[in-house]
This record gives C-alpha cells, structure tokens and sequence, in this order.
C-alpha cells in the first residue's frame, strides 16, 4: 500500500452521527475501493467536540481522519463546511469522495461539487472500479428505479457520489483500531446567513398508506384484533403505515382503506414488514415494488418466502411484541 | 386537417383528469349508493370554472373553445359519469342556448350567476306523453296582456333537483288555434314552479333527475328566450349541442371502463398468470380502445364544426350514436373482464355498466339519431 | 420583491414502462409535467407572492415544448416565463444545467430575492441543481423546506424537514429554497386562467448566445458526468429464510432495519 496517499475520502455524516449508519457503511466500501486504488481511506469530520466521532470512524475502518475542532463549526451550516472541505480537496486533491444520500448529504454534497466544479452522482445504489478501463463507476437508480445509470466522471477530481443508506455494509466495531488524525488548517469562514431557530423532534408529514416509506402488513395469521392493533404501535415507531390482506379485513380487524392487493391498494415502499400474511398472489400482486421484504410467518413453506428478502419462521405475534419491545427499549 | 390535441387541451385534459381523480372519485361510490348529490364538489369545480366552459371570460366564463369544452365532460365522467351529466347538460343545454338567443338583461342575469356555478341550469322538454316526439308537447304559456301563465309538466329534467334556473319548453296557442312552440327562463323559486322528489334511477345516481310542474306560474315577458315561436329552432339547434356533450360523456364513460378493465386485467392472476395475458382478453381490451377512439374522434369532429360556426346536425347525431354504444359496449365488455368481481359494487365497473345505458336513451335516443341522420342522407 | 422560480418537465415517471430486452424506455402515452416538487415550489411562490406582492418569473431549460410547463405556470398564477432553449443545452448533467440556469437567473432584473426550486425531479432525482445554482450565484441556500412565510421585508422563516426533525430557520434574501413535493397539495389552475395563459400569456426564450454561454460551457460538453451505460435493474434475489428463538430471530429483523438505517444501532455495546 501507498502509505503516503489517502485518495478515498469519506465525509463523516454530521447531523445524522450514529442515527445513521451510512458514513460507517461508506468506510467500508471506501476501504475497499482504496485498496483497489493502492492507496488509503480517510474521513472527514468537521464540528466541536468531535472526539467521540472520531474514535468511531477510526474503529470502523478510517486509516486517516482530517478533523476541524472548532466552535464556529458546532452547527452545521452548508456554506461553512463548503469553504472548509473545499480548501481541503484542493490540498490533498482526493480522487474519489463520498457522502450518504441523507437530507444533509444530499443539500451539501452538491453545492461542494459545484464549488469543486466536478461531477457528483445522486444516491447511488453500486460503486466499483471497472477492471477494464479503471473507471470509478457509479451506479445510480434511473426512471424511478426500473433503471441503472452506470455514471463516470471522466475528467474532473474529485469524482463525488452520495451513496444510498443500507447499500453497503460496515465493517465490525474494533476498539484497538488506530487511525492517523490530522487536522489540516481551517480557511477563513463565510458569515452564517441561516439560523436555526426551533428544532422539534417530529415529523411535518405522515405519509399515507401509498406514499408510505415503511408499510408494515397484517394477515389473518395475526390471529385476533387485538394482536392485528399491535401493528400500529410497530408502525408509529418506524414512522411508517398499516396495510391488510383481504382475510384480515374480512375478519373485520381493519377497514377496507387498508386493504393491498389485487382489490385493493398496491404499495411501492421501501420496507414491507408482511406478518401472518401466507402470500397468496392476490396479495402479492400488490407488494411487488416494494424495495426490501421483510416475512414472518409460522409455515416455512408459506409462499410469502419467495418474495422476502429475510423470511422468519416464527409466531406472528410473539415476533411483532417483542420487536416492539425491543424498539421501545432502544428509542 | 390536424387530428392532434393542442397544447392547451393536452394540459386541460391533464388537470380535469387529476382533480377529477383527487376530489371527484372519492365522493362516487357514495354518491351512487345514497344517489346524494356532492356539493363539496359542485363548490369546487364551480371555482375552477366547469359550470361555463365556453362562455367568455367577461361573463364570468372559461372561454373555452368547443374540443376543450368536451374534454373536460369526457375526463369529468371517465370517473362519474352522473357529475359528467350535470356538467354536460348545464354547459350544453341550459348555458348555450341562453348565450346564443338571450338578451343583454338575460346574459347578465341569468349566465352570470350560472357561469359562477351559483345557479345550475336545466332545459325542460320531455313530458309523460311526449319524449321523442317533441310536437306532441301540452305544456302551455298563455298571454294574460302582461305577463305569461304556464302550465303543464316536465319529467325527468337531468339536474332538476338543484337546478336554478330552467329552461321550459312550452306550446303557445294563438288565437286561431294553430301551436307554436317557445323557450322560457324560469327561475326555481318562482311561484307557481314545483319540483318533484328525485327519481330511483338505475345509474347516474347522483344526478338529481325529477319532474318539474308548473301551475299558473306567471313569468314575465324578459324570462322568454326568443321571439314566440321561436322555440323548436332553438331546441333544435341547442340539442345538436347537447348531443356533442353527451357524445363527450359516453366517450369518458368508455374510457373509464377500459382503463379500469386494464388495471383489472394486468392485477388479476389466473392459472398462475395475469389474465391480460390472454387472447381472449387482449381481444376485447382492443375493441373497447378501438370503438372509444373511433367515437373520440367522432365527437370532436362535430365539436370543431360546431366551433366554425358550421352545420353539424348529422354530425353530431353520428358522433353521440356511436359514442353511446361504444359506451355500453364498453362497460358490457369490461364487466366480462372483470368476471365475478365486476359483478360486485367492490369495482367501479359494475356502476359504469349501469351508468352507460342512458346515453342510448336522453337527449335523443340511438332511434332518433339514425333517424337524424338518415334524414340528413336523404333529404 | 422578485421571486424566480426554476421549473423541469419531466416524462410522468409512473406511467414510463421499460422495455427490459430492447432496454429502451417505453414514452407511448406518457404525459410530460411540470415536476411534482417544481409545482410545490410554484405554490409556495404563488402563496408569498399574495401576502407580500411582488411578480414571479418561471424559468425552465429543455426542449421547446418545455413552453407548455411555463404556460401551466402562467395558469397556475406566475407573471412571466422564460424558455432557456438550446440544441447546445442537450446531454446537460447538473454542473452544467446549474451553469444554465445561474447564467439566466444572473440576467433578470431586479435580480430576484428569492428563487425557488423543487427539492428532486422525479425522472433523474439528483436534487443537485437546486444547491448548485446557490453556489454559483454565491447566495444562501435552504434545502428540503415544507413552507416559508415572510418575517419582515428582508428575512424569511422557512420550515425545513430534517431527517428526523423539522426545522424553523430564519434566513435573509437573497436565498434559495428547494421545496418538497410533500408541502401540500398543490393546487391546479382553473380552466379559464389555462384558457388565458395559453391563448395570451407571454414566454420569452433565450438560447445559447442570447446567455452569452460557449458551446463548452453547456450540454454534454460542459458536463463533468457521463452517463456510460444504463441497464435494468436485476430481479431481485430472494434472501434467507431463518427459523430459531423469537428472541434470535427479532434481532435479525433489527439488523436489517440498522443496515436500512431505519433505526439506530444499540447503543449498549454488548
């Protein structure tokens, strides 16, 4: 390895630090992309206080980590880390530099680009260096996700991606693990034009049932109106909706607003828990966009397994207590 | 000739069909089964302008051109065809004779209030013992030397239980007994002018279709439309137009049934795959797409000669005969599509199948468009 | 007060089928519309421009029938539109329709207090070009906002949707938003405004010299991106089926939910 270069950089989630677990999951993927590269991986990290993040990223695979420690930067504030980062890219001219695709990613990592004057692709679900050419390629989802777009940046430096949560995974957690720190010089800073004066922890918006990001599904293996209500109390804590499959509305636990499937609605979320449900094509017929599926059901020969992506055999209810037992205790 | 949509009736087309989706679609199955008519959408639409489609802007209306005018009826009733009606027919029947044969006074009064959807209008021909045959009338108007007194009843008026302002059709009898025929406003609340309960109908539930009878109500000589006996022309001339907007209706109704048969057909699984993989379904999607277009152009047709100010008669009696049975055939053909389920009020289907079949009956029924035409053929 | 408004028409992304042995895109019968969040941002503007007064110009760069969104927009209340049209402005990514943009926007006079774009196109979904015409015009930016009222004459509160919280923020002009489409329901112009905004209102275009852009600037050439190939997205492949204690098999369900970062990771490290 190239002990002297570090090309792949990573910028450390700010407002998001360890409610997401997508900048541990980019160190990974980084890691590996600059052992390709022969070179090392490094993170960016900018805020005050910023030792605990630090010893994170460094646990989680991080070789260098370039810190500013600095009160003006306790708050984020997109023009502020612009001028910091962008100073640092032109001194260590990384070659490759990823952020998560979260609502802070997705606002600063375009306005760094566009300062940078390079290319940046948007909530990519692929990263690789194709063997042939040695291009970084970054695969982004196209015409709402029926596509792939493999994107290059042929010319310009950095190449930038925001990078999907969940699309790649962290490496484990060691303690021992040691990182070099640098602290490489703070620019002047811009003045702060935006202030934040009110934060609630609530969402504005409660998606409905299509629009829905999570949609947790009741069937009549629930077993009784009682256990089928538990639902809603799962789906409040992972802030999604409740649907049905045909024999739980005619067993009269939910009204037919609920109903997915042939008859009744069609879902495209991007988690669908689908409890008690056996996975008659009806049903199916509905849940088929749904990007990762998640089936409890007590018969490890019910049909819902072909279409989950992590099938548990196990008692609905006892599964969805516990789960919610489990979420509370976490929260 | 240019068969294609402008840009302005691509984007009309666009915006009736999704607040047709949004606001209208949730209020019909309720509407179809308590027959109550929405008046949360009637304040709606009224403010986007529906309730004067082509009557200028300074009279408070759209100012639409006649192919926009149908769109909007065609894209109203692909989700509810009984609010297509009320909009078909106030537009049509009620809003266009007025602003063709009315007065400065009758324009302000009358097409004002009724653009703005303050006031829903309704045009008062078929009686019990006279529906195809229009001469066969025994409403009455007299001359009482200052104001005119009319009698006689009106049956199932389309929009007559919220109507404002109606256009009754009677028979004046001059002294040497001969009968001419002529149009009067009367408003709903005028004395004499009684409503009857709504009626159970098979479809278009909804549409508040009742009788409307008049006993020795007085209405004053500025209500007449027209000269006296001016009548039949004017009815003529405005259910040639009436019959493009029900020709408009019937190609909605045939829409929505293909598109919700489509949606079915891709959705229902059969011998372990879509049945829309199936000839025989494939083939009657075809006929349904193939008989709603053919009447889609029919009807725009006569919409644009109507829109040059040009003769549009036999045109319009093509467009709306044909239209109405590729209605009907649509919904019979959807409703096979959708096998045992489009037998239940759980799919719109069902509602459609009975909403379709009027339009072989109103505004001139298939009979009297064969015999409109023929008689254009050979005269 | 000037409020610029940066709109897309984009191909109605659900009614777009994809062909996956030719892979082309099926566009038969798919409607072009103004870009949900685009038309959430024109509501916004329309909603200010009625408290605080001031005109609205819409700006879009595309093909010319891009001309029916900017007329939709008249309906739907705008003042003016501006058509940035170009065969030199094909094949743009967002570095270079940011460039476009700013160049137009940089052009109108007065210059605008405050300019707003949608949060996301629902055909490409980058949510790049909102941040990038901030940069380039060197004026704030405020990303993901659900409403924003005047505070005074100079400064605005926006109401801003963080990923798990909502944000008040105060911020002076001139900025840009970009506005989710989640904001509300966007209302739709009535029949006579279209009636009017397409038999009568007015729609300036400028093109590549009338910017004062080279051909390098813009399109393909001015882009840093490529896109080098598109493919379809593979089937899914079915993942494991695991049976055991309740206990065992919950926690496999919340390490997909961390790896979906949908919850947070145990914070006691067993």
């Amino acid at each position: 390895m190239n002990r002297g270069s570090c090309l792949v950089w990573v910028f450390g989630d700010y407002g998001d630090y360890f409610q997401n677990r997508v900048t541990l999951q980019l160190i990974a993927k980084g890691k590996s992309l600059a052992a390709e590269l022969d070179t090392r991986l490094g993170v960016v990290v900018l805020g005050e206080d910023i030792g605990q993040y630090v010893m994170e990223y460094a646990a989680h695979g991080a070789d260098v980590i370039y810190a500013a420690d600095h009160h003006a930067l306790k708050d984020y504030d997109v023009e502020l880390f612009t001028a910091v980062v962008a100073s640092w890219v032109g001194i260590y001219r990384p070659e490759i530099f990823l952020a998560g695709a979260t609502v802070f990613g997705r606002e600063f990592f375009p306005r760094l680009a566009k300062r940078l004057q390079t290319g940046l692709s948007a909530d990519c679900v692929a990263l690789e260096i194709d063997k042939e050419s040695g291009a970084f390629v970054q695969t982004t989802p196209a015409f709402g996700g029926d596509l792939l777009a493999d994107v290059i940046t042929p010319q310009h430096r950095p190449q930038m991606a925001t990078v999907h949560p969940g699309t790649f995974r962290e490496l484990s957690h060691d303690p021992f693990a040691i990182a070099e720190l640098i602290y490489p010089p703070v620019p002047e800073l811009p003045p702060r034009k935006i202030e934040v004066i009110r934060r609630r922890q609530e969402r504005a918006h409660k998606a409905s049932l299509k629009d829905a990001k999570v949609v947790i599904v009741g069937g009549k293996g629930m077993g009784s109106k009682a256990n089928f209500e538990k639902l809603f109390q799962l789906a409040e804590i992972l802030d999604g909706e409740v649907g049905a499959t045909r024999p739980a509305v005619d067993a009269g636990w939910i009204g037919e607003e609920r109903l997915l499937g042939q008859t009744g609605k069609s879902v495209r979320p991007r988690l669908l828990i689908t409890i008690g449900t056996s996975g008659a094509l009806q049903y199916t017929s509905g849940i088929q966009g749904s990007e990762t599926v998640i089936a409890v059901n007590r018969d490890p020969s019910a049909p819902i397994f072909s279409v989950a992506d992590l099938g548990i055999v196990g008692d609905a209810d006892r599964i969805v207590s516990l789960l919610i037992e489990e979420l509370n205790r976490r929260l | 000739m240019n068969l294609e949509p402008n840009m302005k009736q691509v984007v009309i087309r666009r915006t009736v069909r999704s607040d047709a989706e949004n606001f209208l679609a949730p209020l019909t199955a309720e509407m179809d089964r308590t027959g109550r008519f929405p008046k949360e959408w009637r304040s709606f639409v009224a403010a986007k302008q529906y309730f004067g489609l082509e009557i200028p802007k300074d009279l408070g209306g759209a100012g639409l051109d006649a192919v926009s005018a149908c769109i909007v009826i065609e894209e109203v009733s692909r989700v509810s065809p009984a609010m297509g009606l009320c909009i078909s027919v106030h537009n049509g029947v009620a809003l266009y004779p007025l602003h063709i044969y009315g007065d400065d006074y009758q324009k302000e009064n009358f097409i004002r209030p009724m653009a703005a959807g303050d006031s829903i209008g309704t045009f008062c021909l078929t009686e019990p013992n006279a529906g195809s045959d229009a001469s066969a009338l025994e409403t009455t108007a007299l001359w009482d030397g200052s104001n005119y007194v009319l009698n006689g009843t009106k049956i199932f008026v389309t929009n007559g239980g919220v109507s404002g302002v109606n256009l009754i059709f009677s028979g004046i009898v001059s002294e040497s007994g001969k009968k001419s025929f002529t149009l009067f406003i009367v408003e709903s609340e005028r004395k004499g002018l009684e409503k009857g309960r709504p009626e159970e109908l098979m479809g278009m539930r909804g549409n508040p279709v009742c009788s409307i009878s008049l006993n020795d109500c007085i209405v004053p000589s500025e209500n007449r439309l027209g000269g006296e006996g001016q009548g039949m022309s004017i009815a003529i001339s405005t259910l040639h137009g009436g019959r493009i907007g029900i020709g408009a209706q019937a190609v909605g109704i045939a829409q929505g049934c293909l598109d919700a048969s489509i949606l079915y057909a891709k959705q229902r699984i059969q011998f372990g795959r879509s049945i829309s993989e199936q000839g025989a379904i494939q083939g009657m999607l075809a006929d349904m797409a193939a008989k709603t277009e053919a009447a889609r152009l029919l009807v725009y047709r006569a919409a644009s000669l109507r829109e040059k100010g040009l003769d549009h008669g036999k045109q319009s009696a093509m467009a709306k005969l044909l239209a109405s049975e590729a209605a009907v055939e649509a919904a019979r053909l959807g409703l096979q599509i959708h096998g045992g389920y489009g037998y239940t009020k759980a799919y719109p289907i069902e509602r459609f199948y009975r909403d379709a079949k009027v339009c072989e009956i109103y505004e001139g029924t298939s009979e009297v468009q064969r015999m409109v035409i023929s008689r254009a053929l050979l005269k | 007060m000037h409020i610029a408004i940066c709109i897309k028409q984009v191909p109605d992304i659900a009614a777009v089928r994809i062909d996956r042995e030719r892979m082309t895109v099926v566009r038969e019968g798919v409607q072009n519309i103004i870009n949900p969040s685009d038309y959430q941002a024109l509501s916004l503007a329309m909603a200010l421009k009625s408290k605080i007064g001031g005109t609205v110009t819409v700006i879009t760069m595309g093909p010319p029938q891009s001309e029916e969104a900017l007329r939709e927009a008249l309906a739907a209340g705008a003042d003016r539109g501006i058509l940035l049209t170009d065969h030199a402005f094909a094949g743009a990514d967002t570095l270079a329709t940011s460039h476009v943009l700013s160049k137009a926007i940089s052009r109108l006079d007065p210059a605008p207090s405050i300019i707003f774009c949608g949060n996301n196109t629902i055909d490409s979904d980058t949510g790049h070009v909102g941040p990038q015409v901030a940069e380039e015009l060197g004026i704030a930016q405020v990303c993901g906002i659900l409403d924003v009222q005047a505070e005074s004459e100079q400064t605005l509160l926006a109401k801003r949707m963080g990923e798990r919280y909502i944000e008040t923020i105060r911020v002076g002009c001139p900025v840009l938003f970009t506005v989710r489409k989640e904001g509300g329901t966007a209302i739709l112009p009535g029949l006579g405004s279209l009636q009017r905004a397409f038999s009568a209102g007015s729609i300036i275009s400028w093109d590549k010299e009338e910017l004062g852009l080279s051909d390098d600037e813009t399109g393909l050439a001015g882009s840093a991106t490529r896109v080098w190939r598109l493919r379809a997205t593979p089937l899914k492949i079915k993942g494991d089926i695991i049976t055991g204690q309740a206990q065992e098999l919950v926690q496999a369900i919340l390490r997909k939910l961390e790896s979906m970062s949908l919850v947070d990771e145990d914070q006691r490290h067993e």
